[in-house]
């Protein structure tokens, strides 16, 4: 245990250590905090009306434990979810495993030091959506101090289930994955599949929900005390356990509840510990690397190509994204996970033919300005122009020595992450087209502009990542994990073009679409030409050799 | 040719790890630029490559101010640098396009010295591999060849010889004496002194960031008690303080 929690310390370092990082980073932090603050508020005060409105309802019926009931299940969705992602990345995609293969390490060791990250990560999950209900929950129901109590040992109990289940699953799924005997290729196959799981769960959850069967049975199980919680929860038992425990902590019932819940999590610790044991170091290990080729003249003849720069370049830049699993994952696939996400939801409920009420919504005025606030917030969420730099890690060094004008390298970076935003964009197209069938006219304004919003994103971004670049790193996930960049560039996004929507949709003098549409061409054009001229700005500053 | 003049450089915070370098490299000639270990050598190079800023004082590379018209002097100079993991995902041939796309290198001429070089570098067969599954050796190579596909009229090597089997250092010094026979300038630094007397025509010494001699071996023995042997001038020249 002592070895366990020695490597479990080197790990976190490693991964949280202060080194490099600038106080002006943790300003950054701060301001985008005291941003998120008033949304805060909105969350909490939407959800304390929502919860009041159904304790009200549910109460009288002895119904209540449904609430506690929802949230521990949804709290355990979301978790698992998380829990695929975190996994996947600190158990196979970080370089660092190879170097502690070589200790006397016990693999259950290795497996319990990984995961402390993730819990880390899970745990921040769980209080973002756990903690807020449940104090609410308590303040609504006058709950007594035991109540809170329990609440925060299940809090603590909460990220073990889904971890442990994900965790399971994924190390089998690794083990015999790797029959590709390609490292890379494994990984980006594990990362596409995972995300593949998570559409196609609930897909399926969608396809099993028939509205008139559940209401039918909801009746019968409405008669009874605490019966609809049982029935939600039947199939899943942590869920029931935890919700008797909080609502009835203060009888034997709950108390019994609890001690069943300590054992439950108890059994998935020591399965997910067996588990790992068994199957996590082969799981590493079959991931092989390279096979040697053979080289002939004519191979060398057809292979030399000659591009301008450029072009070159950009090729260079998408040849490395599509070949490092992470940058994969990160920069293309989680930017067409929610696209996707999206489209398969609304062609299921089209199908079923209940999507008229967001077709009114999407007309004239109003309909433009959601679309390009959507577009905006998807072609933003994109990680590939903030890490434009950051990715080069310690080949940025080459950028410099190289005859390459720094403008010209910036340019370059922007055209690739912009060329990436085309596969969400072209994803947009198919939904609006297809799915939605948007009106034509709307659709011909939207595409440029959000092609154009693409641009002044990408540069945005680029121009985040150049003030303060990541380059220091030996795991390419750095890039991506505790840096606030991306947020920083989200809101930053929707701040100045959230205001000037909000503007623009309340403002009379401004009606029609045309009129709304050449406000917002001219507004995106002078948000580019911003970021163009800051860019440059910069670049006579030296920032590109001072990083 | 290479001027140093007046170059002071410090890392942030820092005292200064260049102070008031002056030097000027000659055409046609291999000069080592020698100092142990943290003397300023790598940073000196960066300098004059433009990866770094200079604080005070001007380099000019074949009268080209690296400060000033960067992308000129870039285009005359070809830098091997101390580190040789340089985007690990492409493949050899791949990075070899791209360099060659940067220095306008015709196709004909590039095929051709691609075949020539790797093949005396023996990285020919490794060329459709990710420099990912290179050894740091075949690294090194990868970048050297890189380097010539331009033939630069001023080529500087940054600790080249660290990490190459005898052969490849051979071939590398081979390479070396074509490139200064041509009456280009060949500017190379290291910590030992193996290959002082077999290779340079100049050295240049540095230690703390001061340079502490310039000119031949010759001169060296003359200026120093001649009969010390390389190894001890140069411990007693950079053991001051
Ligand atoms: N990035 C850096 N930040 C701070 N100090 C540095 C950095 N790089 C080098 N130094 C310091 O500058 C001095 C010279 O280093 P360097 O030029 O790399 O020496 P050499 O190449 O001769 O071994 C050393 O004292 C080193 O510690
Ligand atoms: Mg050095």
């Amino acid at each position: 245990m002592n070895k366990t929690w020695k490597l479990i310390r080197i790990m976190l370092k490693m991964q949280y250590s202060r080194v490099g990082k600038k106080n002006s980073e943790t300003a950054l932090l701060v301001i985008a905090l005291l941003f998120l603050l008033p949304m805060a508020f909105v969350y909490i005060s939407v959800v304390r009306n929502a919860l009041t409105a159904f304790y009200n309802v549910l109460e009288p019926l002895g119904q209540e434990s449904l609430i506690i009931g929802i949230l521990l299940l949804t709290s355990h969705i979301i978790l698992l979810f998380v829990s695929f992602i975190t996994i996947l990345s600190a158990f196979y995609f970080a370089e660092d495993i190879d170097s502690f293969i070589p200790f006397p390490l016990q693999p259950y060791q290795l497996i319990l030091a990984k995961s402390a990250g993730p819990m880390i990560y899970l745990y921040g999950t769980a209080a973002l959506f756990y903690l807020p209900v449940l104090f609410i929950y308590g303040g609504v129901s006058s709950a007594s101090i035991l109540f809170y109590i329990a609440g925060m040992m299940i809090f603590l109990l909460l990220p073990i289930i889904p971890f442990t289940i994900a965790g399971i699953l994924l190390m089998f799924i690794m083990r015999f994955v790797n029959i590709a005997k390609n490292k890379d290729r494994s990984k980006v196959i594990a990362g596409i599949s995972s995300f593949a799981l998570i559409i196609l769960l609930n897909v399926f959850i969608r396809l099993n929900t028939d509205v008139d069967v559940i209401m039918q049975d909801a009746a019968i199980f409405i008669r009874e005390q605490d019966g609809l919680l049982r029935w939600i929860t039947a199939f899943y038992p942590p869920a029931y356990f935890g919700t008797m425990t909080l609502t009835a902590i203060t009888i034997w019932n709950g108390i019994l509840s609890f001690f069943a819940s300590i054992a439950l999590h108890a059994g998935a610790i020591i399965l997910f510990i067996w588990a790992g044991q068994l199957l996590y170091i082969k799981g590493v290990l079959g991931m092989g690397t390279a096979n040697k080729s053979n080289f002939s003249d004519a191979r060398l003849s057809k292979k030399t190509k000659v591009s301008p720069v450029w072009l070159s370049y950009i090729k260079k830049e998408l040849r490395i994204i599509f070949r490092t699993p992470t940058f994969l994952t990160q920069c293309v696939v989680s930017s067409l996970f929610a696209p996707i996400f999206l489209i398969i939801i609304l062609f299921m409920d089209s199908s079923s033919g209940n999507i008229g009420g967001l077709l009114d919504g999407v007309t004239g005025k109003h309909g433009l300005l959601i679309l390009f606030l959507g577009s905006l917030l998807i072609v933003g969420t994109n990680a590939t122009s903030i890490s434009g730099i950051s990715r080069e890690g310690k080949s940025w060094h080459a950028n410099l020595f190289l005859p390459l004008n720094p403008k010209q390298v910036l340019l370059s970076k922007i055209a690739t992450a912009w060329i990436i935003n085309l596969f969400t964009i072209l994803l947009a197209v198919i939904l609006f087209v297809f799915i939605i069938k948007l009106e034509w006219t709307l659709f011909l304004i939207w595409l440029p502009l959000a092609l154009l919003a693409s641009w002044f994103s990408s540069a945005l971004g680029m121009y985040l990542d150049l003030l303060q670049p990541k380059l220091n790193w030996t795991d390419e996930q750095e890039v991506f994990k505790s840096r606030m960049i991306g947020l920083i560039g989200i809101i930053i996004q929707l701040g100045i073009f959230g205001i000037i929507v909000l503007l623009l949709w309340n403002l009379n003098i401004i009606n029609g679409i045309y009129m709304t549409a050449a406000i917002l061409y001219v507004l995106i054009i002078i948000g580019i030409g911003v970021m163009h001229s800051l860019m440059h700005h910069k670049i006579k500053q030296k920032q590109h050799q001072l990083i | 040719m290479i001027e140093i003049k007046e170059v002071s450089k410090h890392y942030s915070g820092q005292r200064k790890v260049i102070n008031r370098l002056n030097l000027t490299i000659p055409d046609g000639k291999i000069v080592g630029f020698l100092g142990p270990n943290g003397a300023g050598k790598s940073t000196t190079i960066k300098m004059m490559t433009g990866v770094l800023p200079i604080d005070e004082g001007v380099i000019t590379l074949d009268g080209n101010d690296i400060e000033k018209k960067p992308l000129e002097a870039k285009r005359i100079i070809g830098y091997v640098p101390d580190r040789p993991d340089l985007f690990l995902r492409l493949k050899g041939l791949e990075y070899l396009n791209f360099i060659a796309d940067i220095y306008d290198v015709p196709k004909e001429v590039r095929q051709e010295r691609i075949e020539r070089i790797t093949k005396q570098f023996s990285i020919y067969n490794s060329l459709d591999d990710y420099i990912q599954s290179y050894s740091h050796g075949m690294r090194q190579k990868i970048i050297v060849t890189g380097v010539l596909l331009h033939d630069p009229s001023i080529w500087i090597l940054d600790e080249p010889l660290t990490g190459l089997d005898p052969k490849s250092a051979y071939i590398l010094k081979e390479m070396m004496r074509e490139h200064a026979n041509k009456g280009k300038t060949v500017f190379f630094s290291s910590h030992g002194l193996e290959v002082v007397e077999q290779l340079c025509d100049e050295v240049a010494i540095i230690n703390n960031g001061e340079l502490l001699f310039y000119g031949t071996l010759e001169d060296m023995k003359e200026t120093y008690k001649s009969d010390q042997s390389l190894e001890q001038v140069f411990l007693e020249l950079t053991s001051n303080e």
